[in-house]
């Protein structure tokens, strides 16, 4: 959205429209939630949204377009999760969990570093034609409930959210070394799911 | 020359614009020679346009959250 198109759903808002709260809500609660869960956990996410938003409309009229709407948002949530339910996370940040189709690792590349087992043809080339297998795409949403709390969250934000990687950093609080290492071990993961079904059609 | 494990290692950072100009070009220099880290590298980017095209769950409560914060802003702006 641009910057216009913010302040006209703003002004919506302010007004009162229904249709606009419709709006806001439908467009941007699935990456507060995502925000939300990386800092605060699955079982207090969907508080942590509830009290974001109750943020958001009383302090709507103060909203200043030095930043776009979505960062707004995505900051008031960063911190109504940080000031209730920050844990400990330091030492389980980088912590790793198998995923059901496995990832991409050291046992595809021979000893010299090439590959043992190269990457083979897909049937589809297209993200439509990949969806359009629903059993492929519930096996995707499985992998992705899968990853660890932290690896989840940064790959929606990056990929669904389309958010840039020092804005995940500036958000979650974490290093832009740890950023990397996160999406990368996530990304590796969903690979091996869709590598999985091209091979076997199965998830 | 890169080999190809290093390639897979670098790819994430290759995809989001991470690496410096030495080692982006180490990347595209591997990549010239290498069809199968090509490929990979090629379905490394349909999964990530697979994964932003793939349908959000629909929000249950919608109009419901809608019509509260309507309500509150409405309160909210009288005080």
């Amino acid at each position: 959205m641009s910057a216009a198109d913010d302040a006209l759903l703003i002004q919506r808002l302010l007004a009162g429209e229904q249709r606009a709260y419709r709006e806001l809500v439908s467009t941007y609660q699935s990456a507060m939630r995502a925000v939300a869960y990386a800092i605060a956990g699955s079982r207090h996410a969907d508080e942590v949204v509830q009290e974001a938003w109750l943020a958001v409309v009383r302090n709507l009229a103060k909203f200043q377009a030095r930043s776009s709407l979505k960062t707004w948002l995505l900051t008031i949530t960063a911190n109504a999760a940080k000031t209730r339910y920050k844990h400990n996370r330091r030492e389980v940040l980088l912590d790793d969990l198998p995923s059901p189709h496995g990832t991409l690792g050291d046992e595809r590349f021979a000893s010299d570093g090439h590959w043992r087992v190269a990457p083979f043809a897909w049937h589809e080339d297209t993200p439509e034609a990949l969806l359009t297998e629903n059993e492929l795409r519930e096996c995707l949403e499985h992998t992705l409930l899968t990853l660890p709390q932290l690896q989840s969250s940064v790959l929606l934000l990056r990929e669904r959210q389309g958010l840039e990687v020092e804005e995940i950093c500036n958000l979650l609080e974490i290093s832009l070394s740890n950023v990397r290492v996160l999406l990368h071990r996530a990304r590796l993961k969903v690979f091996a799911t869709v590598e999985h079904f091209e091979e076997t059609g199965e998830c | 020359m890169l080999t190809c494990k290093e390639q897979v290692a670098r790819s994430s950072d290759f995809l989001d614009g991470q690496l410096n100009v030495r080692e982006r070009f180490q990347v595209r220099h591997h990549l010239l020679f290498c069809p199968n880290c090509r490929r990979f590298l090629k379905q490394m980017r349909l999964m990530r346009t697979t994964l932003r095209a793939m349908p959000e769950p629909p929000i249950a409560d919608l109009d419901e959250i809608a019509l509260r914060l309507a309500h509150e802003q409405q309160m909210f702006g009288k005080d």
